[in-house]
């Protein structure tokens, strides 16, 4: 009986819409993610990031009253927040795996300092009156009978992160600034004799970064639940950075790795009704980014082991021509 | 004095020392915003772990985790792998461990080498996992070290929920470990040492693991730097192709140095669970395993600087409880001084001007002595 009751969960157009919905806050950072990977650094304060937007958005929301203000402010603190990475890993050298890990530290902190500075309370925000973003009908499509349920009625971060993973996909492949930030990933010395800025260009790749992050954030603590609690990213900023790697450091691809991701965590709290432990289903994304690190190993193995063997062919049939020519 | 601050090792000091100095400052900067005593709980935070003998205890009995945790972040750090996995080998570490202490029915001398040596294994075996993903199928170690932290942290919840606690306990904690499975205090309760005994075990919890903790930092390194092991560690740390060239197997020596880092993780783990609290409990470590990435970082990585550093990095911690329990600020504070003392020691540049100033000193006094070699100065070079 109970696992009629699952399956009917599962395929249901309700259960897609969820996917969407818990995809949002990793498809936002691991855009972020892309775009750092692309140009060479590895961004693990993601997760940093996105608790700083978080609180910031919240706190800025409750005192001003306006959600626009706080989105607002969300966006800058995050921007900050990663222009202090760059400027740590670029300007004063520092590892930039350490420098993120310090900034995550210092999030993770910082964001319950002030909030039992603002609140009393070392847990959640819920004493502040912080508000919401507004959830959008699409007209027409919200009145197909499947799909209005699947795609109409999320709010704004949802819409936002799939035009976002349009407008990445444009910056990366379809600018002069795209192709020079994936010059300076592939080759910094090349990218640099001829002329490329690499270092600004680097540092504007970590602030796209922050931006995008800092939506995964706010999309948290002023969509997806209305307070902030301490630590509520729960790990995203990192699974935001597997699901690039998952999905072959392509824009299309890490956004269809997040939504796996999403799903996985979808499916583990429609599980969570049978008698299952929770922490054997809530294990589910993990293993399943693990298997994704393992696959993603296995195939570019393999693309090498195909190169080389198609390098060596072709240089095989050049000697061979030169041999039937003289 | 020009050349005791021309000594690189003293620079690094020196550094090290303005980095925290810095860091206290700008914390104590917060404080005299926020708190309405800022004189009192800056006193506690700095002074605190002194206070009292038992909380003098906690100070040492902190420290000797993050030292262990310090060695383990340092094995895979010198070899140059970010592995952050040390708080899921810890993790399953301290579960292991409990367990022996708690089911296995064997008398002390046999139950307590026996968790320990478990809680080694276990961090061995969950150190080779990513170490062997890194190795041979090229997997970030950042990303599959942290989800395997995840892992262990459910499976540890899963183990002291379902099989561990006791059915009709209202909390997640196991019962305190019964005598077989505690840990002897690091005094031989002998006639001659009867004072110290019953003062040290009535206020502390300090342990025979700090014996284990000497063998542990000299075993390090030993390891590091005397063995043939360590040296294929160091080059590949170094330049891991030069290493390949070199001859060096390096992903067999990869899978062993994050495996090997998991011994000490997995030690860690033990001693939170059978020394610190003497029972298996939820939460058992929050952030333990990146507390080691500082204390590793402090010492610039050298196992030999590492206790000192996680002494100095306890007190810090230490005192950070003693002020939340006596002023009005929260002990999260210390996060933001430990982030700051990360950016600060780790930054390359930070401080070159000190540095330039010295390099052009000592080459403005080489002209010097070069135009006018009579001014006396000439014998120094």
């Amino acid at each position: 009986m109970k696992f009629d009751l699952v399956f009917k969960g599962i395929f249901s157009a309700m259960f897609l819409a969820s996917i969407m919905r818990i995809s949002t806050p990793l498809i936002l950072p691991a855009l972020g993610g892309l775009i750092t990977e692309l140009s060479g650094s590895i961004n693990i304060a993601l997760e940093g990031v996105m608790l700083t937007s978080a609180f910031t958005g919240v706190v800025v929301s409750a005192f001003t009253q306006n959600v626009w203000l706080g989105v607002l402010a969300g966006i800058i603190a995050g921007i900050l927040f990663s222009a202090l990475l760059a400027y740590f890993h670029l300007y004063l050298e520092t590892n930039i795996i350490l420098a993120g890990t310090a900034l995550n530290i210092m999030a993770t902190g910082g964001t319950i300092f002030l909030l039992y500075i603002l609140t009393g309370d070392k847990g959640n925000s819920s004493s502040l009156a912080s508000k919401m973003v507004p959830v959008v009908e699409i007209p027409f499509i919200k009145d197909i009978p499947v799909l209005g349920t699947v795609l109409s009625g999320h709010n704004i971060f949802v819409y936002a992160a799939i035009v976002l993973t349009f407008l990445t996909s444009v910056l990366l492949y379809n600018t002069k600034f795209g192709v020079h930030l994936r010059a300076v990933g592939e080759n910094p010395t090349a990218a640099t004799s001829l002329g490329i800025p690499v270092k600004k260009i680097k540092f504007t790749a970590i602030l796209i970064s922050g931006f995008l992050a800092s939506l995964g954030g706010l999309n948290l603590s002023m969509a997806y639940l209305s307070i902030f609690q301490r630590e509520m990213t729960a790990g995203r900023g990192f699974i935001a950075l597997a699901a690039v790697y998952l999905g072959g450091r392509r824009p299309w691809g890490t956004f269809l790795a997040a939504i796996l991701f999403g799903a996985a965590d979808a499916l583990s709290n429609q599980l969570g009704t049978l008698d299952i432990p929770s922490q054997w289903v809530q294990v589910i994304p993990y293993a399943i980014t693990i298997i994704a690190l393992v696959v993603y190993g296995i195939q570019r193995k393999a693309q090498i082991v195909e190169q080389t063997r198609r390098f060596q062919e072709r240089e095989l049939a050049k000697v061979n021509n030169n041999h039937t020519t003289t | 004095m020009r050349k005791f601050f021309s000594n690189p090792a003293v620079r690094e000091t020196l550094r090290v020392i303005i980095a925290v100095s810095i860091a206290l400052a700008l914390g104590f900067l917060v404080t005299l915003f926020v708190s309405e005593d800022p004189f009192g709980a800056y006193k506690a935070f700095l002074l605190g772990p002194l206070s009292k003998f038992n909380r003098f205890g906690d100070w040492i009995e902190e420290s000797i985790t993050l030292i262990l945790v310090g060695l383990s972040v340092a094995i895979a750090f010198r070899a140059n792998m970010f592995s952050m996995g040390t708080e899921g080998q810890l993790l399953l570490g301290a579960l292991v461990s409990g367990s022996i202490a708690l089911f296995v029915p064997l008398p002390t001398i046999l139950r307590i080498p026996l968790a320990i040596a478990a809680a080694m294994a276990a961090g061995f075996i969950w150190g080779w996992i990513p170490g062997y993903l890194k190795a041979h199928l090229d997997a970030n170690e950042i990303v599959s070290t942290l989800m395997l932290n995840a892992i262990a942290l459910k499976m540890y919840d899963y183990f002291l929920i379902f099989h561990i606690k006791a059915p009709d306990a209202g909390y997640n904690a196991s019962d305190f470990f019964p005598v077989e499975g505690s840990l002897p205090s690091f005094i031989p309760n002998i006639p001659i040492f009867e004072r110290a005994y019953a003062l040290f075990s009535d206020k502390t919890n300090i342990t025979i693991m700090v014996y284990v903790l000497i063998i542990a930092v000299i075993a390090a390194y030993y390891l590091i730097y005397r063995t043939p092991f360590g040296y294929k560690l160091r080059m590949v740390g170094a330049n891991i192709k030069f290493a390949r060239y070199g001859g060096i197997d390096t992903k067999k020596t990869m899978i062993l140095v994050f495996a090997i880092s998991g011994i000490f993780g997995g030690l860690a783990g033990a001693h939170l669970s059978m020394a610190i609290h003497t029972k298996l409990i939820a939460n058992i470590s929050v952030g333990m395993g990146f507390e080691g990435i500082v204390v590793a970082i402090l010492a610039k990585i050298n196992p030999l600087l590492i206790p000192i550093t996680g002494l100095a990095y306890g007190y810090l911690r230490a005192g950070a409880n003693v002020m939340e329990r006596s002023s009005d600020m929260s002990r999260e504070m210390i996060f933001v001084i430990q982030a700051l003392i990360i950016l600060f020691v780790t930054a390359e540049r930070f401080l070159p001007t000190i540095q330039k100033r010295v390099e052009e000193r000592k080459e403005n006094n080489s002209h010097a002595e070069k135009i006018a070699p009579s001014d006396g100065g000439s014998h120094e070079v």
